[in-house]
C-alpha cells in the first residue's frame, strides 16, 4: 500500500537522475541523445595510474572520520540521552552549527586561523598549519562537519529507549558499567550504525575538504579525481560519472554491512505505552561531562564561526587583526545590496524548509515499507536513497541535467526552481530514511497489531501510534536536511535556474570576485539566520517536555 | 499518498509554465568575474530593452552544464576564460558565424570565426611587499633560497591558464622544467585553483603566487590589500576571454546585439574597470597592455597530458 505511493515518487526523484549517471559512464555521448561507442572511455578511465591511489586514500579517509566520528560522538549521544546534561538544549543547537556551515567555508576558516600568520599564530604566536594541511587536519576538520549526524541519532535513540531497562538491570544486580556494555550500547546499535554509514557516505563524496586541505600534501581521492574532470576544458563527463559509480560500489559495500549488522537481532524496545523516560542525575561527573560537550561545541561550532566572522569584520585579510584594520565595511556592504542578499536568504530558506518537508514525509514513508516489509525490492529502494549522498553534488546534478532537459519531456521543473527542490530531496533524502529506519527497528510490532485489532486503518495507525514514537528522530533529521539544503552549493552551482540567488551562490561569486571577507560577511548573516529555526524547534520542545 | 504525487507534478507543471517565456530576451553563460557581466547586462537592458539571462559559474561548470544540456540547449552566448573552448567549439561547427562591426579594432589573432575576445588577462607573479622578502622580477628569481617555501601555484590541473603556463615555460630553452624541479626545491606548494593560491600569501603564510592571475591581483591591490603584481621579464602566456554565440540559438539577433554591446565604448570600458586588458587595442585602461607585455605562445602540438603529468611528479602530485 505505502509502497506503492513511495516507489513511483523515488523513481522519479533519484532513480530516473542516477540511471542518467550511470548512462553517461557508459555511453560517451549520452548528452547529445547518442547511444554510440559504449564504454569506450572505460579503458582511458579504469586504467589511469591513479586509480587505486585515489580509491585506497578514499577507504582510509572514510573509515578514518568514521572511527573519529564515533570515537566523539557515540558518548557525547549517550551521555545527552540517558542523563540530564546541563545546558542540554543548548548543545543540541550548538551541535547544530556545523551543519549551517558550507564546508568550504569552514576548510577556509579553518586555514585563516590555523595557517602560520594565521588568526591563531597572530594573537597567540603559534600556529598548527603543519598538522591541519595533513590527512589527520583532513579527518578532524571532516569529522567537526559531520559528527553532528551520529550524535543527533544517538541521543534520540537512547532516550526512546529509556531508563527502563536499566532500571530492570539494577534491580537485577548488575552494575551501571556492566549494564551500560550489555544493555544500552548493544540497543543502541542500529542508530549507530545508520548513522555511520551517513558518515561514511558523506565523507567519501566531500569535495571541498580534501580540495582545500588534502591536495597541496599530495594527498588525493576520487572527488578530487572527479573535480578535475570537471573544472576545466576539455570537461569529461564519462569519466566523472565512472569514478562516481565506484564511489557507489564502495558505498554498497558498506551499507551490506551496515545491514548485517541491524538485521542480525531485533532491537523492538517500545513494545507497549511508553513510559516517560526521566534521564539520571550525573552527580560528581557534571562538571567533566560539561567540559568534554564545551571543547566539541567549540571546535566544532565556535572555532570556525570565530574565523569567519573575523574574516568579516577586517578590511583587508594582509592587514591582518590590527585595530586599524578592523570595520563593518562588509556587514554594511551587504546592508547596502540587501536587495540581492535578502532575496538570496528567503530564496535558500524557503528551499531549506521545502526540502526538510518533502524528505520527511517520504523518508518515513520508505523507512517503515523497508523495515516492515523485509523483501528485495525494499532493499532496493532502501539502497536506492543512500545513493545519491554516495555520488558528489555536482555530478547528481549533471545527472539531473541529463534527465530532465531531454527533449521528449512534456512538462520539465528543469530551469526553475523546481529543479533545486528536487535536487535537494535527492541529494538529502538520506537523513531522514536512515533516521527514521533506525527508529521503526525499536518499535515493536504489536503496538501496529494492537491498533488494527482495535480497529484503526493503515494510515490511522501509522499517523497516531507510530509517528508520535519515532517523531523525535525525524525532526532531528529534518532540522539536518532544513540546515544542508540552506546552504548547499556544489549542485546549486551546476543546477541554478537561470537567475536564481542563493546564500551559497552570493557567498561563491564574492569569493570569486576575491571578496572573501564579503562572502563571509554573508556567511555570518546566513548562519545566524538558519540558527533561527533550530533553536525555535528546541525551544517548542522544550515547552512540550521532550527531546526535538 | 496519491494526494501528494498529485501535488508535488501539480507544483512542477505550474513551475514549468512560469519558465523563460520572455519573447525580448539573451541568455548568455558566463565565467567570472560575476561583477562584470551584472554590470554589462544592467547596460545592455538600458540601451536595448533586452533582458539578459545569466548562468555564472567557473569554466568548467559552465561547460559541464553546456555538454549535459545538449540534447535540448538553453544558452544562446558563451563566454569562457578559456581560448581553446572556442576554437574547438568552431571546429566542431557549433557557432554562428558573426563578425560584429565594433571588433574592428580587436586584434586578429584574438577572433575568429564565430568568436571574438570580451577581455584578456595575463598571468603574472603576484607578491606580498609585507613578506620581507625581495621583490622578483622574473620567474627564475622564485628558485632563490629566500623563496623557499613561500610560494603558492594554482593547479594546472584545475585551471586551464595555469596550465597554458607550464606548458610554455616548460617549452623555453633557457628555463624549462629545470626551473620547476628549482620551485620543487624551493618547496612551492600547489593547493588548487587559483583563489586558493592567493589566500595564503595574502595571510602571509606565504610570499608569492606563482602563476596569479593577474586582473583579481590588480583588484586586490586596489581594495587595499598588501600585494603587488609583477609581469616577470622574460614573457608570460595571455588568457584571451572568447565570447561566441551557439548555432542553436533561438535568439541569434538579440545575441548579436549583446557581442556589439560588448566591444562597444561603454562595454569595453567596464570590462576595464574589472582591470581586464580589453579586447579592442584603441580602448584605454590603467594597466600594462598587450603591447606592454612579452607574450609566450604555447606549441599547438603540447601534449597536454604528458606536461600534467610530469608537472604532477616533479611536485610529489602523484
Amino acid at each position: 500500500m505505502i509502497f506503492a505511493a513511495v516507489a513511483p515518487v523515488l523513481i522519479i526523484l533519484v532513480a530516473f537522475p542516477l540511471l542518467f549517471v550511470v548512462l553517461q559512464a557508459i555511453f560517451p555521448d549520452i548528452a547529445r541523445g547518442i547511444f554510440a561507442n559504449p564504454f569506450s572511455r572505460f579503458v582511458e578511465t579504469l586504467f589511469d595510474k591513479h586509480l587505486i591511489a585515489w580509491t585506497l586514500n578514499t577507504l582510509m579517509l572514510g573509515g578514518s572520520v568514521v572511527l573519529v566520528s564515533a570515537l566523539v560522538a557515540v558518548p557525547l549521544g549517550i551521555l545527552r540521552g540517558l542523563f540530564r546534561v546541563p545546558f542540554a538544549g543548548l548543545w543540541d543547537v550548538v551541535f547544530l552549527v556545523p551543519f549551517t556551515i558550507p564546508p568550504y567555508i569552514a576548510a577556509l576558516g579553518w586555514i585563516m586561523a590555523l595557517q602560520p600568520r594565521g588568526y591563531l599564530e597572530q594573537i597567540t604566536g603559534i600556529n598548527f598549519g603543519g598538522f591541519l594541511f595533513s590527512f589527520w587536519g583532513v579527518v578532524f576538520v571532516m569529522t567537526l562537519n559531520v559528527f553532528p549526524v551520529v550524535y543527533f541519532a544517538i541521543s534520540r535513540m537512547v532516550s526512546s529507549i529509556g531508563g527502563r531497562y536499566l532500571e530492570a538491570a539494577r534491580v537485577a544486580g548488575c552494575p551501571p558499567m556492566r549494564s551500560f556494555w550489555r544493555i544500552t550500547l548493544p540497543l543502541t546499535t542500529p542508530a549507530i550504525a545508520a548513522s555511520l554509514l551517513l558518515v561514511f557516505a558523506m565523507s567519501i563524496e566531500e569535495f571541498g575538504t580534501p580540495a582545500a586541505l588534502a591536495a597541496r600534501s599530495g594527498f588525493l581521492v576520487l572527488v578530487t579525481g572527479i573535480e578535475q574532470r570537471l573544472s576545466d576544458y576539455p570537461i569529461d563527463l564519462p569519466g566523472a560519472s565512472l569514478l562516481s559509480v565506484i564511489l557507489v560500489v564502495i558505498a554498497m559495500g558498506a551499507f551490506v554491512l551496515q545491514h548485517r549488522i541491524v538485521s542480525r537481532r531485533d532491537f523492538q524496545t517500545v513494545s507497549g505505552k511508553p513510559g516517560a523516560s526521566r534521564p539520571a542525575e550525573l552527580g560528581v561527573w557534571r562538571i567533566p561531562v560539561v567540559i568534554f560537550f564545551a571543547i566539541i561545541g567549540f571546535l566544532g561550532a565556535v572555532m570556525p564561526i570565530l574565523s569567519v566572522v573575523l574574516t568579516a569584520s577586517t578590511r583587508t585579510i594582509s592587514g591582518g587583526l590590527s585595530a586599524d584594520n578592523f570595520s563593518t565595511e562588509n556587514f554594511a556592504e551587504i546592508f547596502a545590496n540587501s536587495g540581492g542578499a535578502m532575496e538570496a536568504l528567503g530564496t535558500s530558506l524557503s528551499l531549506g524548509l521545502g526540502a526538510a518537508v518533502i524528505t520527511g514525509i517520504l523518508g518515513t514513508m520508505t523507512a517503515y515499507v523497508v523495515v516492515r516489509q523485509r523483501t528485495v525490492s525494499s532493499r532496493i529502494l532502501d539502497f536506492l536513497t543512500l545513493m545519491p549522498n554516495t555520488i558528489p553534488g555536482v555530478v547528481v546534478a549533471v545527472g539531473l541535467i541529463l534527465a530532465w532537459n531531454q527533449p521528449w519531456l512534456p512538462v520539465t521543473p528543469y530551469n526553475t526552481i523546481g529543479v533545486l527542490v528536487l535536487a535537494y530531496c535527492c541529494l538529502l533524502l538520506p537523513y531522514p530514511v536512515r533516521y527514521a529506519n533506525a527508529a521503526l527497528r525499536q518499535v515493536s510490532v504489536s503496538l501496529e497489531d494492537a491498533a488494527r485489532v482495535a480497529g484503526a486503518g493503515g494510515i490511522k495507525v501509522f499517523f497516531r501510534i507510530l509517528m508520535p514514537l519515532i517523531f523525535p528522530s525525524i525532526l532531528a533529521a529534518m532540522l539536518l536536511v532544513f540546515a544542508v539544503a540552506a546552504r548547499e552549493l556544489v549542485a546549486t552551482i551546476l543546477l541554478a535556474p537561470i537567475g536564481t540567488k542563493t546564500v551559497a551562490l552570493f557567498i561563491w561569486r564574492q569569493f570569486e570576485q576575491g571578496s572573501v571577507g564579503m562572502g563571509m560577511a554573508m556567511s555570518v548573516m546566513a548562519i545566524a539566520i538558519t540558527m533561527t529555526i533550530p533553536v525555535a524547534v528546541a525551544i517548542w520542545a522544550r515547552k512540550q517536555g521532550r527531546l526535538f | 499518498m496519491k494526494s501528494l504525487k498529485t501535488v508535488l507534478l501539480a507544483g512542477f507543471a505550474c513551475l514549468a509554465l512560469t519558465g523563460n517565456a520572455m519573447a525580448q530576451s539573451v541568455t548568455v553563460y558566463t565565467a567570472g568575474p560575476g561583477g562584470l557581466i551584472e554590470k554589462l547586462a544592467a547596460g545592455f537592458k538600458d540601451e536595448t530593452g533586452i533582458d539578459v539571462n545569466v548562468f555564472q559559474a567557473t569554466t568548467g561548470k559552465v561547460m559541464a552544464r553546456l555538454e549535459a544540456e545538449s540534447a535540448n540547449p538553453v544558452a544562446d552566448v558563451v563566454i569562457s576564460a578559456s581560448w581553446k573552448t572556442a576554437t574547438s567549439f568552431a571546429k566542431k561547427d557549433m557557432l554562428l558565424d558573426y563578425t560584429s562591426d565594433n571588433a574592428k579594432t580587436v586584434p586578429d589573432f584574438l577572433k575568429g570565426p564565430g568568436y571574438v575576445a570580451q577581455g584578456i588577462s595575463a598571468l603574472a607573479i603576484a607578491w606580498n611587499p609585507k613578506s620581507g622578502t625581495p621583490k622578483p622580477a622574473d620567474w627564475s628569481d622564485l628558485t632563490k633560497p629566500e623563496y623557499k617555501d613561500l610560494i603558492t601555484m594554482p593547479d594546472p590541473a584545475q585551471s586551464g591558464s595555469a596550465y597554458e603556463l607550464t606548458a610554455a615555460l616548460a617549452a623555453q630553452p633557457d628555463l624549462g622544467w629545470k626551473l620547476f624541479e628549482g620551485l620543487a626545491e624551493n618547496k612551492m606548494i600547489v593547493p588548487g585553483a587559483n583563489a586558493q593560491a592567493l589566500n595564503p600569501v595574502l595571510q602571509g603564510a606565504k610570499a608569492v603566487v606563482f602563476g596569479a592571475v593577474d586582473y583579481i591581483g590588480l583588484a586586490q591591490a586596489a581594495k587595499g590589500e598588501s600585494i603587488e603584481v609583477v609581469f616577470p621579464t622574460s614573457g608570460t602566456v595571455i588568457a584571451p576571454r572568447p565570447m561566441m554565440i551557439l548555432k542553436t540559438s533561438s535568439h541569434q539577433d538579440e545575441a548579436k546585439k549583446f557581442i556589439d554591446y560588448v566591444l562597444s565604448d561603454a562595454g569595453q570600458a567596464m570590462v576595464a574597470k574589472t582591470q581586464l586588458m580589453p579586447a579592442r587595442s584603441d580602448v584605454k585602461a590603467d594597466r600594462p597592455l598587450i603591447a606592454d607585455l612579452k607574450i609566450l605562445e604555447v606549441d599547438p602540438k603540447t601534449d597536454r597530458k604528458a606536461v600534467l603529468d610530469r608537472f604532477a611528479k616533479t611536485f610529489g602530485m602523484e
